[in-house]
């Protein structure tokens, strides 16, 4: 075996090391991790949509299905009704996708079948056969009385991993009710530990990501590829899987879930502040950042966290703000982390940044010695060099909707890197060339399926 | 202002409930009067996946050892929570002393912490990713820890580490050094913004950092009309996503080292990169006509009705935002209260599903539905609501999270009865499946309890090694 890292790396600073095994612009000249794995999702909203997508970023071959002509219910939702991008399909060309649709769906190919009919439902089950995953958020038992469930597929491929995901899962006295991220959020106490206090004039809030729903798909995907490593290196057996969206929540909040058990302890909000470390949260700077800008986003003062939980980090704190008394009242990160002394030391920040934007705050906090990060918004994040470097942002020449900025892959990978390829495709795009190529259907038949809408 | 017994003198006593307050509901009560052929496929699912099968059945990656070096940081160690719920044999190596984490409680207070058998004390935070987890110290700063890992690294398939940017290639026992010795090594490093580029890591960043470097808090809370602020995630969300996908990352690299590879590779994610790839829009949006997003409260932009609204006793949430389920809510809400049904649906302007998304068409959609939700409890408008299947449901606290039937039922919140902390309440690995499910074979393990086995076993350890090594602070 060839030595791992070879002797110019060797020589480098570790950033230049890092900088050249993760070159962004070399990702496409490395392999693909799920070379060979066909993965069909017929799936819609977000929770199933980016679980294939996540797979499809690592090479798999993703087929998504989706109902002719109007496809998925996502792509009717864009923020404010106000970016969309066109065409929606070829059947309907003067309307577009919005973007909400956008982020779940990148390297997929896309094809449309209406699989409340049996010809559809056929080419379902042909499809199944050639699959290595298949995935679906339809009410739980629907596949199954069609045909087209885990069961049949079962049959013909044993390898198959099958992934059924939604609201609350199959089974269980809530099997039958809906659900969306935002339930997800509310009735697994997500909404309950987010936000200001009631004192503070705050109410339980929203996480502004439709974070049950990408998270779910993330732990679905990871769970996906075990499965692929156990049967490719083990069994040989495929799997039945289940992931209910409520489900995450209470995955994310296991320590409050150990806390209440053990003392009865309800955990409650604390707004921008930390119930478990102290200096370690969010300061209201006094002063916008751009008082003349136009866009009200820009027009808001800023905020920017401020981290001095070491006690020699908050000594250093307390001389920035002339408060030099606070380190001597609070010495130990004990003394402070308390609710009263937490409430009484933040307003102090506040204060001293009352006069101040959010560059001020992070510049004297950064020549103190104090970590700092300020609130950035969409603009201020798109702006930094970082992350279009490292490829977390690009923009990218969509072959479908032309200069698109996009999102890219989160984790870096040295030797078999993600990618993405383009963000999503119309409609059906790819109906042609997937039939063709799994059920070898000709031209003058895919015509046919079209004009009874069948596909 | 604050309330007075929220001050630290004067608190109140809180009677424990034993779990379940409310006894489990029983198969029969579940599927009581439900036609058998519509209960014959829930049954099937429940057989095929319920927890109580899962130790008779086989762990997907059984033999798979990871290396978790992190600390002082949750990303690391929720990270290394999917291998271990998995089957993995992971070893959390903290230095001696313990990992930081094991004593912050929330406000400081000792009484939250769960005392273990031989009398230590470990913090919630860090029991909940502790699961069937093996716990090691290691003082990687002194020659003989670096030996020491060295020793060990041809028997390990995945390290996870977080220490400062290029802190461990200096010590060399980074990447370039430790795949010299094991190839096969796939080398995860986690952060909140990286370990290379512009905005490396400054030591000691944990989240939010993350949450704040990447437009998280900056959309989330009620925008400043309404009276809101930025507003962080109550929990260590950024470390949390970041966590997952860096597991996803490192079980890729598994996956393609097994299948033609043939050797490890460096891996790298941070916080705010994993929220990144999982804030909507926000990028596609900006790219095209340069708009900043907003918050919104607990309103959605591209979904309306999409929300948690007030009512009698807390919130609730109803969604619904295609024709199908928007009708159906309305023909709820218009079975007490016509009239509103009758003002939104007769509204021309609220007819096509995107055309109700502008902001003032959802100033009117939920100032109506307010008018409704008003003076209706949770509870009562779920009911109501459910009758017609559309999504809804109240806004839970923790209490009731660990006590809704449905999650009772399946084992989402269970309980683990620990050799070490006794029965600890907590939420249960989200790998659910037929055949290779995920599952919590004991909660944590003290500090450094597992030296012995893991030295002798690894690195051949004697008694003389182990106590030498014990004297000089290394372990």
């Amino acid at each position: 075996m060839t030595a791992a890292v070879s002797k110019n790396l060797k020589d480098m600073t570790f950033e230049d090391f890092c900088r050249t095994v993760f070159d962004t612009t070399k990702r496409f000249e490395k392999p693909e991790t799920l070379k060979g794995v066909r993965a069909v999702s017929t799936t819609q909203y977000i929770l199933g949509p980016s679980c294939a997508s996540y797979l499809a970023e690592l090479g798999a071959e993703t087929i998504k299905v989706e109902l002719p002509k109007r496809g998925e219910p996502m792509r009717h939702t864009t923020p404010f009704n106000e970016p969309f991008l066109y065409p929606l399909s070829r059947w309907m060309p003067d309307k577009g996708t919005g973007l909400g649709f956008f982020g779940a769906n990148p390297n997929e190919y896309f094809m449309s079948l209406d699989f409340h009919k049996p010809e559809a439902q056929q080419i379902m089950r042909r499809l199944a056969a050639k699959s290595d995953t298949f995935s679906e958020n339809y009410r739980a038992g629907t596949f199954d009385r069609w045909g087209i469930g885990y069961r049949q597929h079962a049959e013909v491929n044993p390898r198959v991993v099958y992934q059924w995901m939604g609201g609350f899962g199959g089974w269980g006295p809530g099997r039958n009710r809906a659900s969306y991220d935002i339930l997800g959020q509310a009735q697994g106490g997500c909404f309950s530990v987010t936000g200001w206090q009631k004192e503070y004039g705050g109410m339980p809030s929203k996480q502004t990501i439709w974070i049950m729903d990408y998270w779910g798909g993330a732990i679905s995907a990871f769970n996906i590829i075990a499965c692929l490593y156990w049967r490719d290196n083990v069994s040989g057996k495929g799997n039945f899987l289940e992931y209910s969206q409520v489900h995450g929540a209470q995955r994310h909040l296991t320590d409050l879930i150990a806390l209440y058990g053990r003392t009865g302890i309800v955990g409650q909000r604390w707004g921008n502040w930390d119930p478990l470390l102290c200096v370690h949260g969010i300061v209201k700077c006094g002063k916008s950042s751009y008082p003349n800008s136009k866009n009200p986003q820009e027009q808001e003062v800023g905020f920017c966290l401020v981290s001095a939980y070491k006690d020699e980090d908050f000594a250093k704190l307390c001389k920035l703000i002339n408060r030099a008394d606070l380190a001597k009242q609070y010495p130990k990160h004990a003394d402070r982390v308390g609710a009263d002394a937490q409430m009484a030391i933040y307003p102090e920040l506040d204060k001293w940044a009352a006069d101040k934007t959010k560059e001020d705050v992070d510049k004297a906090c950064k020549a103190a010695g104090v970590l700092s990060q300020p609130v950035w918004n969409s603009k201020e994040v798109h702006d930094q060099e970082h992350y279009h470097l490292r490829g977390t942002l690009a923009w990218i020449d969509d072959p479908t909707f032309g200069d698109v900025l996009t999102q890219g892959v989160p984790y870096q990978l040295s030797e078999t890197p993600g990618r993405v390829r383009w963000a999503f495709k119309p409609v059906g795009a790819d109906n042609e060339h997937l039939l063709a190529k799994l059920c070898g259907f000709s031209g003058s038949h895919i015509k046919e399926l079209e004009e009874k809408e069948i596909i | 202002m604050a309330e007075k017994w929220r001050t630290e003198k004067k608190r109140p006593t809180i009677k424990v409930l034993p779990w379940p307050a409310v006894p489990v509901p029983t198969v029969e009560e579940v599927y009581a009067g439900v036609d058998p052929k519509r209960a014959e496929y829930s049954l099937w699912v429940e057989d095929q996946v319920r927890q109580q099968y899962n130790a008779d059945k086989p762990e997907s990656l059984d033999g798979i050892r990871v290396l978790d070096m992190t600390t002082d940081q949750i990303i690391g160690h929720w990270c290394s929570s999917h291998f271990s719920e998995l089957g993995a044999e992971v070893i959390m190596v903290e230095p001696p002393g313990g990992d930081p984490l094991r004593t912050m409680n929330p406000f400081g207070r000792e009484d939250y912490a769960f005392t273990a058998a031989n009398g230590e004390k470990c913090s919630p935070r860090f029991l909940a990713e502790a699961r069937n987890k093996l716990a090691v110290t290691l003082n990687v700063e002194t020659k003989e820890g670096q030996a020491l890992l060295k020793q060990i690294i041809p028997q390990i398939d995945i390290l996870i580490e977080n220490a400062p940017p290029g802190h461990y290639d200096k010590l060399g026992i980074g990447y370039r050094q430790l795949s010299e010795i094991n190839p096969r090594l796939i080398y995860l490093w986690v952060g909140e913004r990286g370990q290379w580029g512009p905005l490396k890591d400054q030591p000691g960043a944990m989240d939010p950092v993350g949450q704040c470097a990447m437009g998280f808090v900056h959309g989330t809370g009620a925008p400043v009309s309404f009276g809101g602020t930025p507003t962080r995630s109550g929990w260590w969300l950024a470390d949390q996503v970041g966590g997952t996908f860096a597991a996803m990352g490192a079980m890729a690299a598994l996956y393609a080292r097994e299948k033609f590879l043939g050797k490890g590779q460096f891996v790298e994610c941070t916080a705010a990169e994993g929220v990144i790839r999982i804030i909507d829009y926000n990028w596609g949006w900006h790219g095209m006509d340069g708009s900043v997003r907003p918050r919104y409260g607990n309103w959605d932009l591209a979904i309306n009705i999409y929300a948690v609204n007030p009512c009698a006793d807390g919130q609730i949430m109803v969604g619904g935002g295609h024709d199908r389920l928007w009708f159906r809510i309305w023909r709820t809400v218009g079975k007490d209260r016509p009239e509103l049904e009758q003002h939104i649906c007769e509204d021309p302007k609220l007819r096509v599903v995107t055309d109700r998304l502008p902001h003032y068409m959802q100033v009117e959609t939920y100032t109506t539905m307010c008018d409704w939700t008003k003076d209706k409890t949770r509870d009562q408008c779920e009911k109501a609501l459910q009758e017609e299947e559309v999504a809804s449901g109240g806004v839970s606290f923790l209490d009731e999270v660990c006590e809704f039937p449905h999650y009772k039922y399946r084992g989402h919140i269970e309980i683990c009865d620990d050799v070490n902390y006794g029965k600890v309440l907590l939420g249960a690995s989200s790998f659910i499946g037929s055949n290779t499910p995920g599952r919590i074979k004991w909660i944590g393990r003290t500090v450094g309890q597992d030296n012995e086995d893991v030295y002798r076993r690894l690195a051949g350890l004697n008694r003389e090694n182990m106590t030498a090594l014990r004297k000089g602070g290394v372990i």
